[in-house]
């Protein structure tokens, strides 16, 4: 056991599979399309163009969601690229991940840790896992989990990429990198705690319900209700 | 690997053990040791991944063991149920991703989830497959307890728990029991490789083949004719054929209790074995009740050496001499300690005829002579007798005229049939059924001394027992004591390994701060140097001033 080691490497998303997580909401006339899925970054850009007219024909949505949804997509993938290229730490560090969401009638709340410097996880096969052990059988689910787990990764990914770019920034100015470390390592899991030799990776049993799933089927005529709600906000 | 080879490095058995069926291909399995499977496929805990040999704060050899006692405890809860990785993960503090790697391991390895019945259809696992059938379990594997942290998530009784009865005999008996062998037969001492056992109502197993021929002899003990040679064949040395067990029981109403002779007439077993089949048969322990002739005669043989008339004892106080004898079987037991099989009836039959005995403390008193080997009855009657002889003289010349007495009739009268005729003496003078001697009226007064040596032989040797007993509870503390001490060494060791490692830590991060320090002055050295260059004004910082001070200290 050492200090956790940390090395650098060019921004990619902390998972085994390179793929980018994409949202899309796109309303024109009054019909909305919301959607999540992942992108491969390697793709050309013209798979893009292909997969929106698919899907529209597929829905049967008017082809004036196409453009939308092309650009929605496109949008995405060029964040991502725009962090490509740039140095991202990649060291051992254990963030909490919480899921919280609704696909069709079902409605998944969970918590979980996960180590941002494992280059080598799969959240797919983890939502899988999930699915599978609590007999989830709406097959939407599976990759919704998926989907917001890539989600949530991206964004401590690309906070940590703009966080070392600061941070060069100011090296030339004058300061050391100590104040970049602090701000990055807020939330997650102290490894002394839990790691060191004196602590226990066996959770207490009392917090065990913060980290355990929690799944419910709701009723159709709620599900109008929720999807009401979700649409205001 | 087959179980058996397992079971060659088996670790140091402790004491208590919980017995689970786990699939032979997974016998690798040590609580308290890392196979090379684990390492191989799991390398991230190991730093095989990353390459630097020793693992990260939250992946290393200590924090996988972690998990995997936990995860397999878990599971062992309740084998019957299968385990989710989602169940396991809200107790377990760590990367989802890698903890659900190492769940995958322990699940396709047979370490968790190998006895589930679960409604899910189980994928076939590569390695496992059709070994893991549920009738015939392959392998049956002996896993110490898991540490005692685990002990308090560990609801009680698992499955199949196997206490071995806490007796020197039985491993006397049957050899050395290899833990990771299967269970051993309760009737042939073999270990029962084809895992089909039964176990009798006493806890014991026994394997198929003696289970068979045991309800054969049950059917046919009185049907010589009927015996299945092509049966006894097979395993000869093992199992009882019919015909043998005849034999034992013919020779056991013919000697008695002289096993060595029984096992002379039996021929083809040896003394514990005869013991072991008469002990387990259903009648057997009847049998030995009500054969007591020639215990009875041998008993009696010794107790007519006396010139009084002690006959009377065996034919008139009939209930009592089966409880004497009862003890007297006991003492054999007791003897050839090598040769006990159960303890548990015996003892419980110890007990009852103790506290049974109708009030009489003479009585009891008997029991307690019986219930020692003959030589400490010899040495505490000669002591007892010695001490009444002190304390009268004429006691001493009571027992002188009996021991000549003894001699006249020219039997060698050793202190072992004189205090057997002491007991005897007691127990007639008990029932009052006394005595048709004629001498016994001249005799009253010595008679009366007899009486009170034998008391004194009865208490002694009940003293020497307690003692005995004493001692060894005490060897048992003293053991139990020392393997306290060990673990708190352990203990302790453990604790001084983990603070060598947190030194090494805080070595590096010194070193790393060091260097940090250094670098800085060697930057405010820099501008120090272009401002003096450029020529200007600096202003004091106390900071680094402080620093470079406390870096040119040292």
């Amino acid at each position: 056991m050492g200090a956790p080691r940390s090395s650098t490497v060019k921004f990619r998303m902390p998972t085994r599979d390179n793929l980018v997580p994409i949202r899309v909401d796109v309303e024109v006339d009054g019909q909305r399309y919301r959607d999540a899925f992942t992108w491969n970054p390697r793709d050309p850009d013209t798979e893009i163009m292909s997969f929106a007219k698919r899907t529209a024909k597929d829905l049967k949505l008017p082809t004036s969601f196409v453009p939308q949804m092309f650009h929605s997509i496109q949008g995405q993938l060029a964040d991502f690229r725009s962090y490509e290229g740039q140095d991202m730490q990649v060291k051992e560090k254990i963030v909490p991940l919480k899921i919280d969401l609704r696909v069709n009638n079902t409605v998944v709340r969970d918590q979980f840790l996960w180590d941002i410097g494992n280059l080598e996880s799969d959240p797919e096969e983890f939502a899988r896992t999930l699915c599978d052990d609590l007999n989830i059988t709406d097959p939407e689910v599976g990759p919704a989990i998926a989907v917001s787990i890539r989600e949530q990764l991206y964004e401590i990914a690309s906070q940590s990429v703009s966080a070392m770019r600061e941070a060069k920034m100011s090296k030339k100015r004058r300061a050391p990198e100590f104040a970049s470390n602090s701000k990055a390592m807020n939330n997650a899991v102290d490894m002394f705690k839990y790691f060191g030799s004196k602590g226990s990776v066996i959770r207490k049993r009392k917090e065990w319900y913060l980290y355990a799933p929690v799944v419910d089927v709701i009723s159709n005529e709620k599900t109008v209700v929720v999807a009401k709600d979700e649409a205001k906000l | 690997m087959s179980p058996a080879a397992a079971s060659g490095e088996a670790p140091p058995p402790r004491p208590p053990r919980e017995l689970y069926t786990i699939p032979a291909s997974s016998s690798w399995f040590r609580w308290d040791d890392i196979h090379d499977a684990e390492r191989q496929a799991l390398p991230d805990f190991f730093g095989g991944a990353g390459g630097s040999g020793v693992g990260t704060a939250s992946r290393n050899p200590r924090i996988y063991r972690e998990y995997r006692d936990y995860i397999i405890s878990k599971y062992r809860e309740d084998p019957a149920r299968r385990l989710t990785f989602t169940e396991v993960r809200r107790a377990l503090v760590g990367d989802a991703s890698l903890l659900r790697k190492l769940f995958g391991f322990l699940d396709s390895a047979g370490l968790i989830n190998f006895s589930a019945t679960s409604s899910r259809p189980a994928a076939p696992r590569p390695g496992v497959g059709a070994d893991a059938v549920l009738e015939a379990p392959l392998g049956l594997q002996v896993t110490p307890r898991p540490p005692p942290s685990f002990l308090e998530e560990r609801r009680g009784g698992g499955e199949g728990v196997l206490r071995l009865p806490q007796l020197t005999s039985y491993s006397d008996v049957f050899g050395e029991w290899a833990p990771g062998k299967g269970p051993l037969c309760g009737f042939c001492g073999q270990e029962c490789r084809d895992g089909k056992v039964e176990t009798l109502k006493d806890g014991f197993k026994v394997c198929s083949k003696c289970c068979k021929t045991n309800s054969d002899s049950k059917e046919e003990a009185n049907k010589f004719s009927d015996v299945k040679q092509e049966n006894s064949d097979n395993h000869a040395s093992s199992a009882w054929t019919d015909a043998e067990t005849l034999l034992l029981l013919e020779g056991v109403l013919k000697h008695g209790d002289d096993w060595d002779l029984i096992a002379q007439h039996v021929r083809t077993k040896n003394k514990s074995e005869c013991i072991a089949r008469l002990i387990q048969l259903p009648f057997g322990e009847h049998m030995l009740g009500t054969i007591n002739g020639k215990p009875d005669s041998r008993f009696q043989a010794n107790q007519t050496t006396d010139g009084k008339t002690n006959h009377c004892i065996v034919k008139e106080a009939s209930s009592q001499s089966t409880e004497v004898v009862d003890g007297m079987q006991i003492d054999g037991e007791e003897d050839g300690a090598d040769k006990l099989v159960e303890e548990h009836p015996s003892k419980r039959r110890r007990l009852c005829s103790s506290i049974d005995a109708t009030g009489s403390l003479m009585e009891q008193l008997a029991l307690l002579t019986t219930a020692v080997t003959p030589d400490v009855v010899a040495a505490a009657a000669a002591a007892s007798i010695k001490a009444l002889g002190d304390e009268n003289p004429q006691a001493k010349k009571a027992f002188h005229l009996s021991e000549k007495e003894y001699q006249g009739k020219s039997f060698s009268s050793n202190p072992f049939q004189e205090s057997n005729c002491n007991v005897g003496d007691q127990e007639v003078e008990m029932h009052g059924k006394t005595v048709s001697d004629k001498k016994m009226e001249k005799k009253f007064i010595s008679t009366a001394y007899q009486v009170r040596a034998a008391v004194g032989t009865a208490v002694g040797v009940s003293a020497a027992r307690a003692k005995m007993l004493a001692d060894q509870e005490e060897r048992e503390m003293e053991l139990l004591m020392a393997s306290i001490i060990e673990t708190q060494l352990r203990k302790i060791q453990y604790k001084i390994k983990h603070f060598e490692e947190l030194e090494l830590i805080m070595d590096q991060e010194y070193t790393t701060i060091q260097e940090i320090k250094e670098s800085l002055i060697k930057d405010w050295l820099k501008v120090l140097k272009r401002a003096f260059e450029t020529g200007a004004p600096i202003q004091r910082d106390e900071v680094l001033t402080k620093l470079f001070l406390s870096k040119a200290a040292p």
